[in-house]
């Protein structure tokens, strides 16, 4: 089924005033797609989600089901959650304290008036594919925080709903446990084939599970496309820091014309602008910008012989696989992730920067 | 002495001093229930225990104690389960839907139950002559439940605020519809919240004095409170030893409601005054 | 007050989600059998009590308009002011001491100790039993030839003779007391009780390290952080107080001589006596007062909040 969103706006009412939680929205998640909404606390992305669940109505805009009209104010349609047929995880779980796991899987399911032989099966086979089958007879009390997400999500696909939404379920486990379930939710989408909304603030989230990814920021969509898409081809600033596991640089420098050729000046280091990246830059025809380039594709080497951009290390993260180095050129601080261990702090490195993989924005937008 | 044993020593002597305080009135009261005479203290043959005022009270068909008692455990019964039904559906609507002017009710709520009782019962006796209905059980259960429903409000409107909205949620993407989370989600998680509530609501009916004397005249739906305040003596004296007997059958089952649910009593009161 | 100085949406957004017409209709439908309930039982007798006050409604009398000659009528009758005076001078003695009472139980009770469930059971329970039992009991009490007060009097050589408790206007004054005192204790304790569940250890422990002694910290930070709970007991003590009618009517009478009959109990008298025009205007007196005390909670309570 697909999910449509066509310029949606939801202003909430508060004792401070009206408070626009989103703002203009336009999305399509298609059929089967596992659909991210990412963004800092705040940008609207958990409002999205309930007004897909019907839990709240838009101010203004369409909602989509297929080609069914679910929530309308200018054609004064709203259908409800109950009729929408969707299924929802919580961030806190939300199990019914007061009945067993069985009982909470079932729950959907009795009120919808099943009958007993149905709800049996079907109870069984979601336990059996959230690996919970031994549980059924516990409380949500006596169990451990993954074991009642997964409770959660077995009360969400046993009705085999036409979306499913999921509202930052990883959050309250374990940072172990969140990489193992990641890959287990993927796959399980993947089965079930239901189109899925998945909201999260973690990026890491975000690109590994996503077949495409809406980055949301005060409540509108900034960028919209595939986790490669916001990775390599982030519109903004804004996109650029917040994707990717360290932060990309992002600096000020300047752009200088000189017989045709564009360079760039990135603290005293002058350096030529092959046409790919030049023509990038012209677009926008200033000559101060800021500079866009990810601490991964950074190289560094130590000693300066015969470098452009040459500095000294001024902090050293040591990361496991790799190390994060922090390095100031003439007076600019810049992100360096290397596998060379043998590098020390306070030494003198010099940084190769390509280009090709370079970003280049606008001063003071985004 | 340390300053810290001076604090309890201080804390056992007020402890001790308070469990007297409580306690001692009703030790002589049950005293002069057993006593064959009311003067004990002081009359030169002391105390004799005996169960004949026990008994008296008991099979005395003129007394109609145990019709008193039976009226008064209907009435409070009653009460408390429709001031519990009634007040739940407002709760939740209170706590869960945004409705406008649900502050206004909850203080015109609290207002209303400040008002002193005698300014309606001449009215509702008035009403109630009328009707034919002095004397009967619903004349003492109606303006009961009426009485009692502030107070259930802010204690169940404390106790629902207190379960999770998510559950809510969860409930209506689940297919529910409100009444039935109240039903299917909401009673079962706040049941002791609900019962603290409905024990309140017991008490302070079965307690109640003005309503039940003016609103009844005989044992067909008098309540023990008023068979105890209109006792009267065959010689214009007060058979104590009679009258002390019948507090302490009445009081009784009180006195064990109360030790078993301490906590749930204490919780409701406090949920109904202060932020819970 | 609890839902009120909180928010009132169970941990959600502190906003509001409009409505639409079946949710609205139903949400109301919600809330209408309490309304109906407290319409038709409490303010409609209300009502029909003012409307009552201004008739001359005496038993076998034919019933007519009077107007204000009811309320002309207790302006000269000694017998309210008598009723206005006792119900006031109780109000102003009983409630401070059982806030003073209540405060020190509440002291004791906080402490924790492995008896504190029992100590709260045994201290809750004369606040469980009817008002007209503990009537009778401190009739008995007072009682002149074998009462436990007057036993207790002569045993620590108190007195000589034995006191007229009930037979004066002044003993009978100090049973009611007494007896209210022993009565709604409990309640203030357990209200103030939860006032000081609500302060933070942290802070007296700073206290400690502050090097506070033990009446320095009662008095800088148990006092200050316990008074909104102690405005919140007071409101309710001082109505109840106001209000008082089972304890007086089983305990006293009213007697000696009306001398302790309270406003309550004064209109009551006249609803017996079959004058409900009369009755009815004693009982609006009373309600004003009381509804007026309740406003400026209301009130007070408001504008505390702002302060805070």
């Amino acid at each position: 089924m697909r999910l449509s969103f066509s310029e949606v706006s939801k202003t909430f009412l508060s004792f401070r005033g009206p408070v626009r939680a989103v703002h203009g929205v336009d999305l399509a998640v298609e059929e089967g797609e596992l659909f991210v909404l990412l963004g800092p606390s705040g940008c609207g992305k958990s409002t999205v989600l309930n007004l897909a669940a019907g839990l709240v109505k838009p101010t203004s805009g369409e909602i989509r089901f297929g080609e069914r009209v679910v929530a309308s104010r200018d054609r004064k349609v709203f259908v409800p959650p109950k009729e929408r047929n969707v299924a929802m995880v919580f961030q806190s779980y939300a199990l019914y304290p007061h009945l067993t796991v069985f009982e909470n899987i079932a729950f959907p399911l009795r009120v919808g008036g099943e009958e007993k032989g149905e709800i049996q099966r079907a109870v069984s086979q979601a336990g059996r594919t959230l690996g919970i089958g031994d549980i059924l007879h516990a409380r949500p009390a006596e169990l451990s925080g993954g074991q009642r997400q997964r409770v959660a999500i077995a009360r969400a696909i046993v009705r085999k709903p036409a979306l499913f939404l999921l509202d930052e379920p990883l959050s309250n486990l374990d940072a172990g446990l969140r990489a193992s379930t990641r890959g287990e939710l993927k796959r399980l989408q993947r089965e079930l084939g239901i189109t899925t909304l998945y909201v999260t603030h973690d990026q890491t989230e975000a690109m590994t599970l996503g077949d495409r990814i809406a980055l949301l920021r005060d409540g509108r969509v900034v960028q919209e496309g595939s986790p490669e898409d916001l990775y390599g081809r982030p519109g903004t600033p804004f996109v650029a820091s917040f994707i990717g596991q360290v932060p990309m640089n992002l600096v000020n420098a300047s752009v200088l014309e000189e017989g045709g050729d564009l360079y760039l000046r990135l603290g005293e280091a002058r350096l030529l602008l092959p046409s790919g990246p030049a023509a990038r830059v012209r677009i926008i025809n200033s000559t101060e910008i800021l500079f866009g380039i990810r601490p991964e594709h950074i190289g560094v080497a130590r000693g300066i012989a015969g470098s452009p951009v040459a500095g000294t290390v001024t902090a050293l993260e040591n990361l496991g696989r790799e190390v994060l180095l922090q390095v100031r050129v003439d007076g600019l601080p810049l992100s360096v992730l290397t596998n060379d261990k043998s590098i020390r702090e306070g030494e003198a490195v010099a940084l190769d920067i390509p280009l090709e993989a370079a970003h280049f924005y606008e001063k003071g937008v985004g | 002495m340390s300053e810290e044993r001076q604090v309890r020593t201080l804390h056992l002597a007020g402890a001790l001093g308070m469990t007297i305080f409580s306690l001692g009135p009703i030790l002589y009261m049950a005293l002069t229930a057993a006593s064959r005479r009311p003067d004990f203290l002081s009359h030169a043959a002391g105390f004799e225990f005996t169960v004949a005022h026990f008994d008296s009270v008991l099979r005395t068909a003129s007394l109609h104690f145990p019709e008193y008692l039976r009226n008064s455990i209907v009435v409070s019964g009653a009460s408390a389960a429709l001031c519990v039904s009634i007040a739940s559906p407002a709760a939740y609507a209170v706590t869960r839907l945004s409705l406008p002017g649900r502050v206004f009710f909850l203080l015109s709520v609290l207002a209303v139950s400040m008002f002193p009782p005698v300014s309606m019962v001449g009215y509702l006796f008035q009403v109630m002559g009328k009707l034919g209905w002095i004397n009967t059980y619903q004349a003492l259960v109606l303006p009961y439940t009426a009485w009692i429903l502030p107070l259930s409000l802010w204690i169940l409107t404390s106790y629902f605020a207190q379960v999770p909205a998510d559950l809510d949620r969860a409930a209506l993407i689940d297919g529910c519809s409100r009444l039935t989370i109240l039903r299917k989600v909401i009673f079962p998680v706040a049941a002791p919240g609900i019962f603290s509530t409905a024990l309140l609501a017991f008490i302070i009916a079965f307690n109640e004095l003005l309503f039940a004397m003016m609103l009844s005249t005989d044992h067909a739906a008098r309540t023990v409170p008023v068979g105890i305040a209109l006792f009267e003596g065959l010689h214009g004296e007060i058979p104590w030893g009679v009258v002390m007997a019948a507090s302490i059958l009445t009081t009784i089952p009180v006195i064990l409601l109360t030790l078993v649910f301490q906590r749930r009593i204490i919780q409701g009161l406090t949920r109904g005054a202060v932020k819970g | 007050m609890g839902a009120l100085s909180g928010n009132l949406s169970p941990r959600g957004p502190a906003v509001a989600e409009e409505l639409t017409r079946g949710e609205f209709a139903r949400g109301y439908a919600f809330l209408l059998p309490l309304a109906v309930f407290v319409a038709v039982f409490i303010i409609v007798p209300v009502i029909g009590t003012f409307a009552g006050s201004l008739m001359q409604d005496v038993t076998f009398l034919p019933k007519r308009f009077a107007g204000a000659e009811n309320y002309r009528a207790m302006l000269s009758d000694p017998g309210f002011w008598q009723a206005l005076r006792f119900t006031c001078l109780f109000t102003l003695v009983s409630v401070p001491l059982e806030l003073f009472l209540g405060l020190l139980f509440a002291l004791l009770l906080a402490r924790p100790s492995p008896a504190r469930g029992l100590l709260r059971a045994c201290v809750l329970i004369p606040w469980a039993i009817p008002a007209a039992v503990s009537g009778r009991l401190f009739q008995l009490i007072y009682n002149y030839h074998y009462g436990l007060a007057n036993y207790l009097m002569g045993t620590f050589g108190l007195t000589d003779l034995p006191v007229s408790w009930l037979g004066t206007p002044a003993g009978a004054f100090v049973s009611l007391v007494a007896a209210d005192a022993w009565k709604t204790t409990p309640f203030v304790a357990i209200i103030l009780l939860a006032g000081l569940a609500g302060i933070s250890q942290d802070l007296y422990l700073q206290a400690e390290i502050d090097r506070a002694g033990f009446v320095c910290r009662f008095t800088r930070v148990t006092l200050p952080l316990l008074s909104p709970v102690l405005v919140v007991a007071l409101l309710f003590r001082t109505i109840d107080a106001l209000r008082v009618f089972d304890l007086v009517f089983v305990l006293t009478g009213g007697g000696p001589g009306g001398s302790t009959t309270s406003l309550s109990l004064y209109g009551y008298n006249y609803f017996l006596g079959g004058d409900f025009g009369y009755g009815s205007a004693v009982s609006v007196v009373l309600f004003l007062i009381a509804f007026g005390l309740s406003v400026l909670y209301v009130r007070v309570g408001k504008f505390g909040r702002e302060l805070a």
